[in-house]
């Protein structure tokens, strides 16, 4: 946003120049606005306050208070067993374990083939783009007894390594097909001009592509990031080791045979992931937000 | 710009050491891998078993055993546990039989492991009962969970009882005294006490519909009382329809107790919990439970009743063929185990938990097993020791509703209850549509 | 300038890795899996050859039916509601929040990274009608209505389904439309107002039309994963009261893995697969806009 030259996405030949940022209101009313916005947040953030005050209600606060009275006392037992009996730590660096590699995979690779697909010129990459595109349309679930049969021969199943090898496998088409539109929004002649300043083609990909694409990368990353770290299916599938678990899995863990849940561990346990997740999310928000605002998702 | 020229740098490294790790990897563990266990002799090399996430008392008991006095056998075959949330266990269960891979112990359904069930017709399944004859401790399966389990899996043992409950009716005795309720014997003295609660403004009866079996074991429990001992069997085994008049009758029984309404309003959305919790803080009167209602009842945190949680045989149903100390019986969440895994190491440790489970379940946790127990049990809580008393005068025993039902049926009956209770699917429809899913059985 | 742009051994070295895992993960294993659609039976049974006797079992399978007509209605309604909704905020964002709306994308996009477990839990109790009415019925009460047992009912479970969904995904669907409305150059909205365009007209005439390509891939994005939604409803309603939510990919994970009935199972992801890739080429053809061509 910051910097419309790089990160224009509109395929347009005009030379860019920083666009004023002024907008004419489409409602006048201020006061309509605030009562608006005010709503929204309460519709988003009652629920997360909800969610922290009940990780320190007892069980028997959740049985036989109303739902939306205050934890009686606030203290750490719920998170103390959380982090015990649910193995959360394990579960989170499972999960981190799992996402950064997977993300850094599809990211490398859909880039790539984005680039080969939309901005390399040869006979048949339509059809593979085509191809690579349905993929989309899967459903998860059929690939999961053909994968296991080969992680089991290949003697994968007792590691993370399947569940990499399957985000990545899985989350491929949506990053090729979305790397393709972003290398496609960006004109033609910039590729061709950087060739006959006689670079190569891997300098090409590497300087050129990647940086006028880079946006639209993090919009990617963005969208894989929150797809991987939330599946559970798969997650599901692959693992049987406590050890192995990841976060979402690490999750199920608060209820016995019969049904029962133990509400306090369980939201102690969500809210450690919430926050946990709140605290790197407001890390990488800076760099995301610009990613996602200025690389559109354009055809 | 040079701060991302420098990030995209790690990146490749990243990438480039992940690649490179899987290299290892996957050489590493076609390794490993290469030792396929072969029939006959101690394949395992540890006592390897898969239950669910939420069977926490067997991995708990088992884990106090490998301490103490199975300590040998785990020094030579370790204890391995390993768990997987229910609702995933099955898929996990059918794509490690589909690789000759289930561990020495697992929980597969019971659809798997009957007789004639995939995993028995695949020889995955070992003979409970001949092994127990092997190894000389036959007796110590006592006889209600071996005809319970003989009952289930049509004359065969492929699991091991590790629990024993037997299912009733608890009930609140302070609120039925305060009400001058004698326990009910009969159908219409319950629905009468019913009535009589409700009219004091009592809720009479308490069940979960989120845990839709909390519902549909009224039903059984009901046709055990009208048709007696083969109720469920006959049906099964294609001599009756659940869509006969008497089988519906019995689905309409309860739907009544419903429309009188007896039980709370809401009851589709209450959960396992706010129902055990119900009966447990004096909110409702009785609610059909199972005898692993101890743990809770034994537990003053949960139990704000006390003394007063009872438990009463289901009643029985006038004209009926089935006797009121026929109690709905089980052996727990089904546990089998690997033939191919079994040797004599296996057989040590089976035979070491067959002989101290028993006691030390009672003991440490106040639960029933369908072991043997040996030696002497320190003071159980008066609730216990009832129904203990109970389960040893009991002749014989009767199943559940679900319990010969295929695996489709069983799920519908469940996802269906609450449906059914609160009238939106008609009981007529109820039970026509678990009988489709036991006609289009594969 | 063909040459390096027509690098055949390039092409190989970018593409071939993306192809290869894109291949061994997805295109082998559907087809392996979808071959399984001819037979009967699971991987510990073995399989029969059955020839197409499951796809006319499908054809005949009332609770199929069912399945498909409720994951139609779904992906319609939570499709319609995420774009309208997003495409709101979105304008809210450009138009009326200007520079200040970044805290408020944010926070509204934060749901998005919710466990899914959790989400639902936190419906569930909100919209819980006994033994305690969760917030929602206390609102209704509040208000004089009646109380309403949310979850007893198919019609609102499917309403708790969707608003659950929504709550989660608008503000991932904002700023996914909000990068569309911002490239929008001010000249040309600029000369609308000239023209003495305003509001509504504004939006019809100019806003509408200039964002219509990322509202395109929003919707077909959209589209596709409401179609194949499973997560929330597994751990919100677990596809009841009875199968009043049970959506196609449900319907086919319990019938694979829970009924043991793979080759079956095979044959619902079939028609999962070509709702999906009908519904998208539905949205492609009747937008005038190709999206696959610029």
């Amino acid at each position: 946003m910051s910097n419309p030259t790089i990160t224009k996405t509109t395929p347009t030949l005009q030379p860019a120049v920083p666009r004023p940022r002024r907008r004419a209101p489409l409602v006048s009313s201020r006061s309509l606005t605030k009562v608006l916005v005010a709503a929204l947040l309460i519709v988003v953030l009652y629920p997360l306050g909800w969610i922290l005050a009940a990780s320190f209600k007892t069980q028997d606060e959740f049985l036989n208070q109303p739902l939306w009275t205050l934890p009686a006392a606030i203290g750490p037992d719920n998170y103390l067993s959380a982090l015990t009996q649910g193995n959360l730590a394990t579960n989170a660096v499972n999960s981190l374990l799992v996402t950064i590699p997977s993300l850094a995979l599809i990211l490398l690779l859909g880039a790539a083939a984005g680039f080969a697909l939309e901005v390399m010129v040869w006979r048949g990459r339509n059809p593979i783009l085509l191809l690579i595109v349905g993929g989309i349309m899967v459903p998860a679930q059929i690939i999961l007894l053909p994968l296991y049969t080969v992680y089991f021969k290949t003697g994968l199943t007792n590691s993370l390594w399947p569940l990499i090898i399957t985000y990545v496998g899985h989350g491929l088409p949506l990053c090729v097909f979305l790397m393709a539109t972003y290398f496609r929004s960006i004109p033609r002649e910039l590729f061709e001009a950087a060739t006959l300043d006689g670079g190569g083609i891997y300098r090409l990909f590497w300087s050129v592509g990647l940086p006028l694409v880079r946006n639209g990368i993090f919009t990617v990353a963005l969208l894989m990031f929150f797809s991987i770290w939330n599946d559970l299916l798969i997650a599901l599938t692959f693992n049987t080791k406590k050890e192995l678990a990841t976060v979402q899995v690490g999750l199920l863990n608060f209820s016995d045979e019969y049904g029962s849940l133990q509400y306090g561990p369980l939201f102690a346990a969500i809210s450690l992931t919430i926050f946990g997740t709140l605290a790197i999310y407001m890390f990488i928000n800076q760099r995301v937000m610009k990613g996602l605002t200025a690389g559109s998702v354009k055809g | 710009m040079i701060k991302n020229v420098k990030r995209r740098r790690n990146l490749a490294l990243t990438v480039t050491a992940c690649l490179s790790v899987s290299v290892l990897a996957l050489s590493g563990c076609a390794q490993a891998s290469g030792s396929q266990p072969t029939a006959g002799g101690d394949t395992a090399t540890k006592l390897s078993i898969l239950v669910t996430t939420e069977n926490t008392q067997v991995p708990a008991e088992l884990k106090k055993l490998a301490d103490k006095q199975c300590s040998t056998q785990s020094q030579s075959l370790p204890l391995s546990i390993e768990q997987a949330p229910s609702a995933s266990i099955q898929e996990k269960i059918q794509l490690l039989a589909g690789q000759d891979a289930l561990p020495v112990m697992f929980a597969a359904g019971n659809s798997y492991i009957d007789k004639g069930g995939d995993l028995q017709k695949n020889g995955q399944i070992l003979d409970v009962e001949g092994t127990f004859k092997d190894l000389g401790i036959l007796d110590q399966i006592t006889p209600s969970a071996l005809s319970t389990l003989k009952k289930l899996y049509t004359d065969t043992v492929p699991s091991l009882p590790f629990q024993y409950n037997i299912e009733g009716i608890w009930y609140n005795k302070k609120i039925f005294d305060a009400n001058n309720i004698a326990v009910p014997t009969t159908w219409s003295e319950l629905t009468a006490a019913s009535e009589k609660l409700k009219k004091a403004g009592v809720t009479p009866i308490t069940a979960s519909g989120q845990t839709g079996w909390t519902i549909s074991r009224w039903i059984g429990a009901y046709l055990f009382r009208s048709l007696g001992q083969n109720a469920m069997l006959d049906v099964k085994e294609g001599r009756a329809k659940l869509t006969d008049a008497k089988y519906v009758e019995a689905a309409k029984a309860i739907q009544d107790l419903a429309k009188a309404g007896y039980f709370p309003e809401g009851v589709s959305g209450i959960d396992y919990d706010t129902a055990n919790n119900q009966f447990l803080s004096g909110q409702a009167a009785m609610m059909y439970m199972g005898s692993w209602l101890l743990a809770k009842v034994n537990d003053p945190a949960q139990n704000k009743i006390g003394d007063a949680a009872q438990f009463m045989p289901f009643p029985e149903v006038s004209g009926g063929k089935g006797k009121i100390d026929e109690y709905p019986a089980n052996a727990g969440s089904p546990t089998s185990v690997n033939p191919k895994m079994y040797g004599p190491k296996v057989g040590d440790w089976i035979k070491c938990i067959a002989t101290n489970y028993g006691a030390d379940s009672l003991q440490n946790s106040g639960t029933f097993s369908g072991f043997k127990v040996n030696g002497t049990v320190d003071a159980v809580p008066p609730i216990t020791a009832d129904i203990q008393k109970r389960i040893d005068a009991s002749t014989s025993s009767v199943l559940w509703f679900e319990a010969l039902f295929n695996a489709k049926a069983t799920q519908d009956a469940k996802d269906y209850a609450a449906a059914f209770l609160t009238g939106s699917t008609s009981a007529q429809d109820y039970m026509s549509l678990l009988q489709k899913d036991l006609d289009t059985a594969h | 300038m063909n040459s390096v742009l027509g690098n055949k051994k390039a092409i190989v070295v970018l593409l071939g890795p993306a192809l290869l895992v894109f291949v061994g993960v997805m295109v082998i294993p559907v087809v392996w899996s979808f071959a399984y659609s001819l037979y009967t039976g699971n991987v510990i049974r073995g399989f029969t050859f059955v020839g197409f006797d499951n796809f006319v079992r499908l054809f005949n399978d009332d609770e199929a039916h069912e399945a498909f007509f409720f994951t139609l209605k779904y992906s319609v309604v939570v499709t319609a509601a995420q774009i309208v909704l997003g495409y709101a905020l979105a304008l809210l964002y450009v138009f009326v929040l200007k520079k200040s709306s970044t805290f408020v994308r944010t926070m509204v996009f934060f749901p998005v990274v919710l466990p899914t477990v959790a989400v639902s839990l936190l419906f569930s109790r909100f919209f819980q009608f006994a033994p305690q009415e969760g917030p929602i019925n206390s609102l209704l009460k509040f208000l004089g209505a009646d109380t309403i047992d949310f979850m007893a009912t198919g019609p609102g479970s499917f309403l708790v389904l969707v608003l659950m969904d929504l709550w989660r995904s608008q503000g991932f669907y904002a700023v996914l439309l909000y990068a569309g409305l911002i490239d929008i150059p001010d000249e040309i909205l600029d000369s609308a107002r000239v023209d003495g365009a305003k509001g509504g007209k504004l939006l019809r005439h100019i806003i509408l039309p200039m964002s219509l390509p990322v509202l395109l891939s929003s919707v077909v994005f959209s589209f596709n994963s409401s179609l194949k939604v499973f997560d929330s409803v597994l751990a919100l309603t677990r596809g009841g009261p009875g199968n009043d939510t049970t959506p196609l990919n449900l319907f086919m994970y319990k019938t694979s893995f829970l009924y043991s009935d793979y080759g079956y199972g095979s044959t619902i992801a079939i028609l999962i697969t070509v709702l999906c890739l009908v519904v998208t080429l539905f949205i492609f053809r009747s937008s005038r806009r190709d999206l696959t061509k610029d």
